[in-house]
């Protein structure tokens, strides 16, 4: 029976074998995918046992902490927001119910403190689960302002640092307060206006008169024309057999290209549109058109700007076959992100080279060194220092005594440019305002859209911006620390 | 140095406590900001369990193996300090079902000198097994599908098959002892195939029909492969014929078939196992949940205590966590190379039941020996196979870890008889040795 007994034990052994083998599958070859499967509630759920690293301003106020808790005798973490709806969209939220958005998701890694050998140190038990702290270039003080101006309205308003890219303040209106997610999130997705939408990177919408700014960077470079090219206007420029006209029916005479900048005529620009054909589109491209900004956020909560096809498709980039007249003024399906707007003036005021958007702008472990930077990048040259720097006189003179005077800060020089883009329901408009100061040493850039208004972008939009601005140069916002 | 053998078992278990004792602190320093001895009661009790019953193996049984029982209190050291971790309520009950447990292993060596003292009684036993299964299907309660338990009152349940599965054991050992010189030659063929006289087999069979027709009114499929695999083993440890073997595992697979395309419930389990995740909120939660655990344990696991296993509202991450899924639980917080252990645990303690065997003197404690050892290894073959999703998942109970008084009383009674098997064994040996030493 011996016999027996060893076949036994060996065909017993040989499956307990196969358990091993199997376990091992699960537990090390499957392990990372599982672990990352969006489906899995315990990825989420152990999320409570980090103790997550803070969110802050470059003010040195807390926009997201962890406090310990005990539930039924274990310690877990919640994630507080002493800010409330202070810049909800772009600090997102982290719950183990509603998973991550914002700067919660796109640093998590860090805000986890699983950058490096951290996970590997974790496990051996040699590290605590703690998560390093992301100090970002959101100053509340700007964003208040920002907020605050927007009021009731639905729009958005972001500020750039225009040297380095970072974001002052990204604003979406209307909001939600980030504490509100734990317990009410239902409630938040209910609310007319749907605020967990950041408008700021996922509101497309027609840029209008704004982007002439881009049509006239394109005209300079091309070296077809200069701010004193002159033009003769009579109040409408046909255009595939339908004629384009001014603004109010307006008619301007002989003028240059500087004052068709100032008073944003659509026949010289639409003229201008049509002379540089694919110039705009490569000037587009360098701007950052057609391309999803690469800021520091989720993919998913941002979009590309450019001309999209009736499905919402976004259409090639070499704008083939598009009218560029109508293109030039902001028209032709054309629909911009608040953020690429503010990347178009801040390209401008940084002598023509667009840097990389980002928020964040560092992550500290909790001894205090920098596990993290993002260092400036440039993702762009639109235009020479040259021809920014008539761009930005040309700017100058749209708020000096052109449609964008209510953004005038007194003794401060402030270039700009307004934006009414008709929504298709008669009276409403989409109202812009995008700009920078000090036009000499900018410091700040801003673009600023309100939503499905009567006004004009120089009635509504330009005294935000001018808050905006005002307050960013106030408290020295972008000087860094 | 010649240690006694149960010197040797002491040392063991000393090394089993010290690892239970670095589980329970791992657990108690894991989550709470002070260290929390609730569990300490408790774990005097366990250690106070295993000495007493070193102690009466010293006094009844000194030549019993020296391994069985510590690795059994390794086992069962990490499965309290999983059940401590779950819920501390889990745990104290779990104490008190091992110091039951420990009562009846002792009880088993103090009034049972001889194991062949079954044997007269094997058909009693037999009885007594399809006795407990009829009682069941009469007062039995149903819990998540089957009719496995009965309620004793205040809320407490045994589960009956838990004893019918060793009493089955006892009877197939006296039985097949008796009748393996007639099993082991075929006398007639079927289609092939080699059959042993039926008036040899004939009463095994039906006591093995009647059981396993009992456990499908009882709906407890897992309970009906673990018999229907230790009978297999037996036939073959009784007779040494694969043919044997081979038939059985036909019809095993012909009755799972039948089984299969007669009860939806089965279906459905089969239907988890073959593609979990494409039902993963339905059918396949609880497999899906174990693998993510699984998954989560890793290579090294973050240590005991140290997992996500219990959600904020004192729900576990996986239904069933203690009982069925407890080793998803452990394998999740000691990784894979910890649950190589617990698995490893299982294997030697299947290697010293067959050991034991191979050195009984006689077919019958050699049969009791080998059926209580396979019960033990197909079980936590048939549980870990199933929450690791090797082979559809039947609800039976990974011995010695899983929360239940049954199941751990019941593996305690176990033990208690391997070990005698294995004293009287080693100890006739010696008598005879010595009698043949002393001059005639």
């Amino acid at each position: 029976m011996n016999t027996s007994l060893r076949r036994l034990y060996l065909t017993m052994a040989a499956g307990f074998v196969g358990l091993m083998l199997m376990l091992g599958y699960w537990q090390v070859v499957a392990a990372p995918d599982l672990n990352d499967d969006a489906d899995n509630p315990q990825a989420l759920q152990r999320d409570r046992l980090v103790d997550r690293g803070q969110i802050q301003s470059a003010d040195g106020k807390v926009l997201a902490a962890s406090r310990a808790v005990r539930v039924r005798g274990q310690r877990v973490y919640e994630r507080v927001y002493p800010q409330g709806s202070l810049a909800a969209q772009t600090i997102g939220y982290s719950s183990p119910e509603q998973g991550k958005t914002g700067i919660e998701a796109s640093w998590n890694r860090w805000l986890a403190g699983s950058y490096g050998t951290q996970p590997l140190l974790q496990r051996l038990n040699l590290r605590e689960k703690r998560g390093a702290t992301v100090e970002t270039h959101l100053d509340t003080r700007v964003q208040e302002v920002a907020q605050s101006a927007l009021g009731d309205r639905r729009g958005a308003v972001v500020a750039l640092d225009p040297s380095t890219g970072g974001v002052l303040a990204m604003a979406s209106s209307p909001t939600f307060n980030l504490q509100d997610v734990r317990t009410g999130f239902a409630q938040i997705a209910d609310q007319p206006g749907a605020p967990l939408l950041n408008r700021a990177t996922q509101g497309r919408y027609p840029p209008g008169s704004s982007f002439k700014v881009v049509t006239a960077t394109a005209a300079l470079e091309s070296g077809l024309y200069s701010p004193g090219s002159r033009f003769d206007d009579n109040g409408r420029y046909v255009v595939n057999g339908q004629p384009i006209r001014n603004f109010g029916g307006r008619t301007f005479g002989n003028h240059t290209l500087a004052r068709a900048l100032q008073d944003s005529i659509n026949t010289t620009f639409a003229r201008i549109g049509d002379a540089l054909g694919p110039r705009l589109a490569a000037t587009m491209k360098a701007y950052g058109f057609g391309e999803r900004p690469p800021i520091d956020l989720p993919e998913s909560e941002v979009v590309p700007s450019g001309r999209y096809d009736n499905q919402g498709q976004l259409l090639a980039a070499d704008q083939q076959g598009a009218d560029t007249a109508r293109l030039a003024i902001g028209q032709e399906r054309l629909e911009a992100t608040p953020l690429q707007m503010a990347m178009v003036a801040a390209g401008v005021a940084n002598d023509g080279t667009v840097m990389a958007p980002h928020i964040g702008r560092r992550a500290l472990d909790r001894g205090g060194s920098v596990v993290r930077e993002l260092d400036p990048v440039e993702i762009g040259k639109p235009a020479s220092p040259a021809v920014a720097q008539e761009l930005t006189e040309m700017m100058e003179q749209v708020v000096e005594s052109g449609t964008g005077t209510a953004a005038a800060i007194p003794n401060v020089r402030v270039a700009g440019k307004t934006g009414t883009a008709e929504t298709g329901a008669p009276g409403t408009n989409e109202a812009w305002f995008i700009g920078f100061a000090p036009a000499d040493n900018p410091q700040v850039a801003v673009a600023v859209v309100i939503e499905d208004t009567p006004q004009t972008g120089g009635e509504i939009a330009a005294p935000v911006a001018r808050s905006v601005m005002e307050t960013a140069l106030e408290v020295g916002a972008g000087s860094g620390p | 140095m010649n240690l006694s053998i149960r010197t040797q078992e002491l040392g063991f278990l000393a090394v089993s406590a010290v690892l239970g004792i670095l589980g329970a602190v791992a657990v108690a320093t894991a989550n709470a900001d002070e260290l929390d001895f609730g569990a300490l009661p408790g774990a005097v009790a366990v250690l106070g369990v295993f000495i007493a019953m070193h102690v009466t193996l010293r006094l009844k049984a000194a030549y019993a193996d020296p391994y069985v029982l510590p690795l059994v209190g390794v086992l069962a050291a990490i499965g309290l300090v999983e059940l401590h971790r779950i819920s501390p309520e889990l745990a104290r009950d779990q104490t008190i079902w091992f110091v039951v447990g420990g009562a009846v292993f002792i009880l088993v060596l103090l009034f049972l000198p001889d194991h062949h003292v079954l044997q007269r009684y094997r058909y009693s036993l037999g009885a007594a097994a399809v006795l407990i299964l009829i009682l069941t299907m009469i007062f039995g309660t149903t819990i998540n599908g089957s009719r496995l338990w009965i309620e004793i009152g205040q809320g407490q349940t045994i589960q009956p098959t838990e004893l019918a599965k060793v009493l089955v054991v006892m009877f197939l050992a006296g039985y097949l002892a008796d009748k393996r010189e007639l099993l082991a030659i075929p006398t007639s063929r079927v289609a092939g195939v080699p059959v042993p006289p039926m008036s040899a087999l004939g009463p095994a069979l039906v006591f093995l029909a009647i059981s396993l027709l009992l456990i499908a009114v009882l709906n407890d499929f897992g309970t009906a492969i673990l018999f229907f695999g230790v009978f297999l083993a037996m036939l073959y440890l009784a007779t040494g014929r694969t043919s044997y073997v081979v038939a059985g595992l036909a019809a095993i697979a012909v009755g799972a078939a039948a089984v299969w395309a007669a009860i939806p419930r089965i279906q459905d389990r089969v239907d988890a196992w073959i593609d979990p995740f494409g039902d993963a909120q339905g059918l396949g939660f609880q497999l899906v949940q174990s693998l993510y655990a699984l998954a989560d344990g890793g290579l090294v696991g973050p240590g005991l205590g140290r997992a996500f296993l219990v959600n904020p509202d004192g729900s576990t991450v996986i239904p069933a966590l203690q009982t069925d899924f407890i080793f998803s639980a452990v394998a999740a917080e000691l990784g894979y190379v910890g649950a190589i252990g617990i698995i490893l645990c299982f294997l030697l303690l299947v290697q010293r039941g067959f050991a034991i065997a191979g050195a009984a003197n006689d077919g019958y404690s050699k049969l009791l020996a080998g059926g209580l050892t396979a019960v033990l290894g197909i079980q936590a073959f048939l549980i870990i196979g199933g929450v690791i999703r090797l082979i559809p998942l039947t609800g039976v109970t990974l011995p010695f870890m899983s929360y239940g008084g049954s199941s751990v009383v019941t593996n305690f009674g176990l033990i208690a008889i391997l070990l005698l098997v294995s004293h009287r064994s080693r100890a006739s040996r010696l008598e005879a040795k010595r009698a043949a030493e002393e001059p005639a």
